[in-house]
Order: C-alpha cells, then sequence, then structure tokens
C-alpha cells in the first residue's frame, strides 16, 4: 500500500498519453496542507479524452492501461499499489478551474500536481457533506488559505451565501 | 498531564501544525498506515446496520 507509488503510475500514464492534466483532491489532496486526513480512497480528477470519432469522454482506456498493467478494478475505483483510485473528470466550473490552476508538487523527486488548499476547500463547500465542512474548518483553523483567492473563487463560483452560512454555523461566536 | 481545557485544545491544535508541517512524503505514508488501520479495524468489526454518509463526488448543485 503505497501512494508515492500510485503517483508514480499516474505520471506514466500521464507520459504515455492516457491522460492530460491531472491533480489529487479530496482528502490525499488535503493532506499536502493539513494534519494528514485519514481515508480510504484516493481521488484523482483528470481532462479525460473524447473516443475517436466520438463526443463521448469515456475513462476506458485509463481503465485498458491499467488493467494491462495487473491493476484490478473494484467498482467504480482501479486499485494501484493497493489504494482504489477513482478518476473523476471535471463535473463543474469550480473544479475545472481547480485542475486547470492545481499546484505542482514534489513528493521525494516524484512530482505531482494538486489543487491548491482555496479550491480544496471551496469545493469541500459546495460538496457540503459534514466530512465536507469538517474539512473546510480544518483549513480555516490551519490557516493556509489565502483570505483573498478563496473570498475570489466563493465569488466567481456563486459560493458567497453558501460561506456566509457557513461562517454563521461554525465560525461566529453568538449562538 | 492536566485537566485545564484550555491547555488541552492548545497542545491538541499544536499537535495537528506538528503534524502538517511534516514533510508530504512522511504524510503520505502516514496515510498509507491509518488506511491499513481502518481497513483491520472495519475488518474485525461486526456488521450492525448504522446510519451511513451516503457518498457524494463532487456534483455542482
Amino acid at each position: 500500500m503505497n501512494i508515492k507509488e500510485v503517483i508514480v503510475t499516474i505520471n506514466q500514464m500521464q507520459a504515455d498519453g492516457v491522460i492530460d492534466r491531472y491533480a489529487i483532491g479530496g482528502a490525499v489532496g488535503a493532506t499536502f496542507y493539513l494534519e494528514p486526513v485519514a481515508t480510504l480512497d484516493l481521488d484523482i480528477f483528470v481532462a479525460l479524452h473524447t473516443a475517436p470519432g466520438s463526443r463521448i469522454v469515456s475513462p476506458k482506456p485509463i481503465f485498458d492501461y491499467l488493467t494491462s498493467r495487473g491493476c484490478k478494478t473494484e467498482g467504480e475505483y482501479i486499485v494501484i499499489a493497493g489504494w482504489p483510485v477513482q478518476f473523476l473528470p471535471p463535473t463543474g466550473p469550480l473544479v475545472e478551474e481547480a485542475l486547470a490552476q492545481a499546484v505542482e508538487k514534489d513528493v521525494e523527486g516524484t512530482p505531482t500536481r494538486v489543487f491548491s488548499p482555496e479550491h480544496l476547500a471551496a469545493i469541500a463547500l459546495q460538496t457540503g457533506r459534514a466530512k465536507d465542512k469538517a474539512r473546510v474548518l480544518q483549513f480555516v483553523e490551519a490557516g493556509v488559505l489565502d483570505a483573498k483567492q478563496f473570498q475570489a473563487i466563493l465569488t466567481r463560483h456563486g459560493q458567497v451565501a453558501r460561506w456566509q452560512q457557513f461562517e454563521k454555523q461554525f465560525l461566529s461566536d453568538k449562538p | 498531564m492536566t485537566f485545564d481545557l484550555e491547555k488541552i485544545l492548545a497542545s491538541k491544535r499544536a499537535y495537528r501544525q506538528t503534524l502538517a508541517a511534516k514533510p508530504i512524503a512522511e504524510k503520505l505514508r502516514m496515510l498509507d498506515a491509518l488506511r491499513e488501520r481502518a481497513l483491520a479495524i472495519r475488518q474485525d468489526a461486526p456488521s450492525f446496520n448504522v446510519a451511513r454518509e451516503t457518498p457524494s463526488k463532487y456534483r455542482t448543485p
């Protein structure tokens, strides 16, 4: 079980032209900025290729590439180096922007890309489950968000009202 | 050792900051270990009918 090995495999997949730009999101992405956040899977956001002669975006080339190299599928996941990995296309403008502006990182000599902390927090706010709200709080408490940049993202993607509600619920001293 | 809640919370915050400041490769190795531990706990846990949160994969509203 080794996340670094997953990153090496995905970099190779990119070098082989199976995927374009990718970025790590979710709890593993958050761990680049926060204390380690326990998770059972790894979210990789990718700009997927359309199949030749088709306008439909398909994850098939990814699955074909990885299964031919011995990886097993488990539902919508594919297991790489012991980690269930989910390849996710950007599902809206916020995630598209997060992918386009992902930050280059280095893991002991292995390059990778991760969503910025501001985008991770904005996506968590938008997703809005209990654990996502907890993650937003972690980002706020850790002081890793650039307030100006975060506010700009919220404004661009229509999340200001949601943020105000979040602030009132979790960051206000008044009940 | 203290039972002063303020001190306990401050100590927890400091520990989290220490963890957050570790090199990323070390933090990723921690994730590997945390996942193995979580899987072991799930495997040994009796299968109760428990409420679980429905996963939602970054859908825009």
